[in-house]
């Protein structure tokens, strides 16, 4: 008997039997799979078939078929094998699929076509061959779980400015900003909630334990959220000038800017969010000569003072 | 030496399929078809990702299997006609076995970094989605994950992603405007869209650039415009989502600079070649270049917090671009 067979026929019979079955009773019943070997080299085909059947999911169980625990049957609870029916729509599940659909994810492909027996048939005129989806941070499964279980975890890292140490965090949640996924929970040392980009964890996330309870009202996106020059909202506003080449590039890609007008000859002027600091004068300095601050004069003077100090350097 | 063809994927042939691997397809393909009879096999091979030959084998084995005793009245019926299947006595196969608990977390965890990527259509559905997926599923594949997720909006929207997205299934040649980076210019040129794909943050479009005659990655997000021209392509094959952001070329030199911490961004933002920690805390690090117009724009942001190793010219370059820059000025 081919062993697809074999497993099929063992889900099958567990599936519906309304009683516990003992090896034995399987043996006699599945003779064809267990029935022609000898009793123990059928017992030990039986562990392996039962191992594979766990792997994937199917949830057998060992309960005692007797009042003294004496002997042992396995059963299969309907109730948490079958999937239970999700009403999506196909365009539901179309989005499951398009999110899912990316190189190297073949088992969350795979998972959302579980999600697919209960749906209308329409979806499979829905399906298309997109494939949306990038790489997989490889410590993500690991800060999924304990944030899943609320767990604390130990890990090493290294800030966005190279500093390295070693952090005891208790997992409140996760959050994706541009593209990055991050952990945000209370940082033990330190004695705040602080959020942990994933990529710049080295090594692996270990869970360590029990970790606590969230406060009221938390919400893990709003520890990642930045303004377009850092933490905090900007406080004013200043115009910037662009060549024709990269205006439409350059307002489209800061959160509040504004173009004013079009001056004669082709340049964008812009009204463009601002806090002091220097990050806008360094954003403004990678257009080179395509940007010029137009006001206020202090923005000006502080970028010309950069461009000079380069150029004494 | 190993001979060419030691082991499982050295050899043309492939090694069988295991039989969990097939019991798990088949326990989520049976579900469909006993709910869906008279599906094509063709259809059904499309959608549960496999070839027709791999579910008719499949169906044959289903075929002598079934209940005890055995007989012809116990055994799951499958009748395949006209390119049809049907399936009966196969109650028990009729709904599938539920999702994993590391299923249900790629999914979820999928589905919600897409559903907060800029212009995504779908978004609305996929977040609907999850939801009905969290609840059906309930704390004991999720935890107090759905509670605990979240997305916050970053990065531009790119204007142009669904049109690239219908010319990309459609195989329509395009006419776009890009801001090349590379060259700080926005160009013009034709393309040939293959796959549109989302990664870290961004929104990519693996083409064939005309212009170039070459294949080319473009960030949806610099597409300024597109057109459509009415003619049709035939796809090259060229690889989508997984694939590397950076495709080195001949023509690339090195540049290696090291990074102060208000610098230490460029290498998380660009792709590197070598990284290495220096002594004094800084990080040294190779980018490879084809063109280095974006390296003199970007180390003039970064100054004084990025020092050139090499190429030794690079710096007299940035030099000249702060005095064009300081021009206008007066």
């Amino acid at each position: 008997m081919h062993p697809l067979e074999r497993l099929v026929n063992l889900v099958a019979l567990l599936l519906e039997s309304r009683t516990p079955l003992t090896f034995d009773q399987i043996r006699g019943k599945l003779a064809v799979g267990y029935g022609h070997q000898d009793a123990s080299s059928a017992k030990r085909m039986f562990e392996l078939d039962k191992d594979v059947l766990r792997d994937i999911g199917v949830p057998i169980e060992v309960v005692s078929t007797d009042a003294w625990d004496v002997e042992h049957g396995y059963t299969i609870d309907k109730q948490r094998y079958y999937l239970p029916d999700i009403a999506f729509t196909p365009e539901e599940l179309s989005a499951l699929f398009v999110a899912v659909r990316s190189a190297g994810d073949i088992s969350a492909e795979d998972a959302v076509r579980k999600l697919l027996s209960g749906a209308e048939r329409g979806i499979l005129a829905g399906l298309g061959p997109p494939a949306l989806g990038g790489g997989t941070d490889p410590n993500l499964p690991r800060a999924a779980e304990a944030v899943a279980e609320e767990r604390s975890v130990r890990f090493s890292y290294r800030t966005s400015r190279g500093e390295r140490s070693d952090r005891a965090v208790d997992a409140f949640g996760l959050a994706v900003r541009g593209g990055h996924w991050y952990l945000v929970g209370h940082d033990r040392h330190r004695g705040e909630i602080r959020s942990f980009r994933l990529s710049r964890i080295s090594g692996d996330v270990e869970l360590v334990g029990e970790g606590t309870d969230p406060p009221e009202g938390f919400r893990a996106a709003e520890h990642v959220r930045a303004g377009p020059w850092g933490p905090g909202e900007p406080e004013t506003t200043a115009t910037v000038a662009f060549a024709p080449d990269v205006a439409w590039w350059a307002t489209n890609g800061v959160a509040g800017a504004e173009v004013m007008r079009t001056r004669e000859d082709g340049w964008v002027e812009a009204s463009v969010p601002w806090s002091p600091g220097e990050r806008l004068v360094s954003w403004i300095l990678s257009f080179g000569p395509d940007a010029e601050v137009v006001e206020p004069p202090e923005l000006r003077s502080e970028l010309v003072g950069r461009l000079e100090a380069i150029l004494a350097s | 030496m190993l001979p060419e063809d030691a082991g499982r994927s050295g050899s043309g042939r492939k090694a069988p399929e295991k039989a969990s691997e097939r019991l798990r397809r088949l326990l989520t393909v049976v579900p469909y078809l006993v709910r869906n009879q008279g599906t094509k096999v063709a259809d059904a091979a499309n959608l549960f990702g496999m070839s027709e030959q791999q579910l008719l084998a499949d169906l044959d084995l289903l075929f002598v299997s079934g209940l005890p005793p055995y007989g012809p009245g116990d055994l799951i019926d499958v009748d395949i006609q006209d390119g049809r299947i049907w399936i009966g006595m196969a109650d028990y196969f009729g709904r599938p076995l539920r999702l994993t608990r590391s299923e249900a977390l790629a999914i979820y965890l999928r589905g919600t970094v897409l559903a907060g990527a800029p212009g995504l259509e779908e978004a609305p559905a996929l977040s609907s989605a999850l939801g009905k997926l969290a609840e059906a599923l309930g704390p004991e594949a999720l935890g107090e994950l759905p509670e605990r997720v979240g997305t916050t909006e970053d990065g531009r929207t790119p204007d142009t992603l669904g049109e690239l997205r219908r010319a990309a299934s459609s195989r329509e040649r395009l006419r776009i405007e890009y801001y090349a980076a590379s060259g700080a210019e926005t160009t013009e040129r034709e393309i040939d869209p293959e796959e549109v794909f989302f990664a870290i943050g961004n929104w990519y479009v693996t083409a064939w650039d005309h212009r170039s005659g070459a294949e080319r990655l473009f960030r949806a997000d610099r597409i300024h415009a597109t057109t459509g021209t009415g003619e049709r392509f035939e796809p090259r094959g060229l690889q989508g989502a997984g694939r590397p952001l950076y495709t080195p070329g001949r023509d690339d030199v090195s540049v290696v600079l090291r990074l102060g911490p208000e610098a230490r961004w460029v290498a998380e933002y660009y792709e590197t070649a070598r990284e290495v920690e220096l002594d004094d805390g800084r990080l040294e690090v190779e980018l490879p270049a084809g063109r280095l117009e974006w390296l003199e724009r970007l180390l003039l942001r970064v100054w004084p917090d990025a020092e050139v190793v090499e190429p030794a010219d690079l710096n007299d370059r940035v030099r000249e671009l702060a005095s064009r820059t300081r021009e206008r000025y007066g």
